[in-house]
Parts: structure tokens; C-alpha cells; sequence
């Protein structure tokens, strides 16, 4: 008896899910969305380049922005490439593909419509910090983010989204390098999570 | 649009030497392959690269010093005034041939 109580009480709480799923529309992002995704960071000089990977939390703000939260981590060579000039400035030449980086960004996503298919914008803020291994150069980097991209509704719960960004900003370095411009660009795709 | 004019300029910044030719350098560390000096011949110090012709360096020519190291090439001493104090145009025998080279040096 007990065993059939606990057996309808499944049943009836999985219809009660199945029942909430399916009230919203399958390309529906949810007020809440949690995401991750994998990407190619392009950067030089004193701008971190290399594999990036994301972690990110959205939060619904108005039927077409949410709030996006994200924690990055560039993974890039750490050949040196910084060198003393004859008037002893210190130049950094990095390539597209060095350094290492981590950073924290506060951003806005606007959706564009509702479908399947949904293109998305985005304007953001962040802090991180830069480190050159080879050349024990690091530095605190301030970039604006701005991008867009597609979110592609797989089920009620999950997406995948694909999105390019630029990024530009100022650095502050050590090794009396000081303020460096930091420009750079990425593409990224992942899965997302509604919650 | 004041704060961002002066970065731009920063970002657009061009230097004459690099770790591979003429970085200033106290050891091997601070360049490509290898540090000359910093001595009365290489006031400063002078990242270089190892070379047995011409071809070898990037920019410059072979000379038959060191082993055979890369320098920067020169018709006059004002050619080498962007290396700084020190330097003048000498001739020096060339790596892999009987030529001689004018070249960037201090001494």
C-alpha cells in the first residue's frame, strides 16, 4: 500500500514538472539561466589571447534584457616577447595567442525577438587580471565588452549559443610599463541552462 | 575621448630593436638567443643572434665576433645614434667570407 502511495505521489509530482515545462514555449530563455562555453580569445601585445573558457549566470531584468554575469579564464603561450628599448622602455610585442588571463564582467543581454533561432546583443564591464609568464609581466585590466550572437533552443531547458565579441580597455601594469591599451576579440560557443 | 587619444598612441608605439636585434640587455634572458655585453663594446648591452652568414640575421649583417653575431649595418656614426651613447660605426670582418662589414658597435 505504502509502496503505491509513494509510487502516485512520483507520478503526480513528474506530472507537475512535466506540466510546468511545457507551459513555456521550447525557445523561451527562462528568468534564470545558467551557462558555460568554450572559445578563442585573439589578443596582442599586452591583451591575454588563447583558449577561453566561460562560466556565466543570467537573470531576467525586462522581457528582452537580462543581466549576464560571467567568470573568463584565458589560457594562452607564455613565450617572452617583452624587451628593453635603448632608452630603456620596456615593449611588449606578445602575440595573438599569449598570456593568461581572469576576469569577472558585468554585462546586459538583449534578445531580439522570440523563436528558435534568437540573435542577442551585449554591452558590458569588467576587472581581471593579465599575467605574461614569460616575461613575469601582470597587470589589472579594465575592458568594455561588446558582442552578439545566436541562442539556438534545443528543449525547454537547454540551448546552444554561439557569440563574437570585441573588447577594449586600458591595463595597468608592472615593471613600470603602466597604462597599455588592451583591444581584443573572441568567439565563443556553449550550452545554456535554464534554471 | 582625452584619456583614450594618449593609449591609442601607446598602442601604435614602434621601436627600432627588438629581443631578436638590439634590445638593451643585462643577459640572455632579456633577448631571443643572446646578450652582448653590456660592455665598452656593447654599451648598454645588445641583443643578438648567432649567424654564420648574412642570411641568418633579420636585419643587419654577420660579422666574424663571438662566434658570428648579427649587428646592425651602418655607412656613417649618425646611423647609429639610435642605439645610443657609445655606439659608432666601425668595420669589422665579415662571418663566412673576407669581406669586412660596417657595423653598429661601441669601442
Amino acid at each position: 500500500m505504502s509502496r503505491r502511495l509513494i509510487l502516485a505521489v512520483l507520478v503526480a509530482a513528474g506530472g507537475v514538472a512535466q506540466a510546468d515545462d511545457s507551459e513555456r514555449p521550447k525557445a523561451e530563455p527562462s528568468d534564470q539561466i545558467i551557462g558555460v562555453s568554450l572559445g578563442l580569445a585573439i589578443g596582442g601585445r599586452l591583451t591575454p589571447g588563447g583558449v577561453r573558457i566561460a562560466g556565466s549566470y543570467h537573470y531576467q531584468l525586462s522581457d528582452n534584457d537580462w543581466f549576464d554575469g560571467r567568470a573568463s579564464f584565458t589560457f594562452g603561450s607564455g613565450a617572452p616577447a617583452c624587451f628593453r628599448d635603448r632608452i630603456d622602455n620596456v615593449i611588449c610585442d606578445h602575440g595573438m595567442i599569449d598570456g593568461d588571463g581572469v576576469e569577472i564582467s558585468a554585462n546586459v543581454r538583449r534578445f531580439f525577438g522570440r523563436g528558435e533561432y534568437t540573435p542577442f546583443a551585449r554591452l558590458g564591464i569588467g576587472a581581471g587580471l593579465v599575467y605574461f609568464g614569460g616575461d613575469r609581466v601582470s597587470g589589472i585590466a579594465f575592458p568594455l565588452h561588446a558582442g552578439g550572437g545566436l541562442r539556438i533552443a534545443l528543449t525547454h531547458l537547454l540551448a546552444l549559443m554561439a557569440e563574437a565579441e570585441l573588447e577594449v580597455g586600458v591595463g595597468v601594469f608592472n615593471r613600470d610599463i603602466g597604462a597599455q591599451p588592451q583591444v581584443g576579440a573572441s568567439i565563443a560557443a556553449g550550452v545554456e541552462f535554464n534554471l | 575621448m582625452r584619456f583614450l587619444v594618449p593609449l591609442l598612441l601607446v598602442a601604435c608605439q614602434h621601436s627600432d630593436v627588438s629581443r631578436e636585434l638590439g634590445a638593451r640587455c643585462l643577459d640572455s634572458t632579456e633577448c631571443d638567443d643572446r646578450c652582448l655585453g653590456p660592455n665598452s663594446d656593447w654599451p648598454g648591452g645588445f641583443c643578438t643572434i648567432r649567424c654564420e652568414q648574412d642570411y641568418d640575421c633579420p636585419e643587419g649583417v654577420c660579422i666574424d665576433e663571438e662566434g658570428g653575431v648579427c649587428a646592425f649595418s651602418c655607412a656613417a656614426d649618425t646611423a647609429c645614434t639610435f642605439l645610443g651613447p657609445g655606439y659608432h660605426c666601425i668595420e669589422r670582418d665579415a662571418r663566412g667570407g673576407v669581406t669586412k662589414r660596417m657595423v653598429c658597435r661601441g669601442g
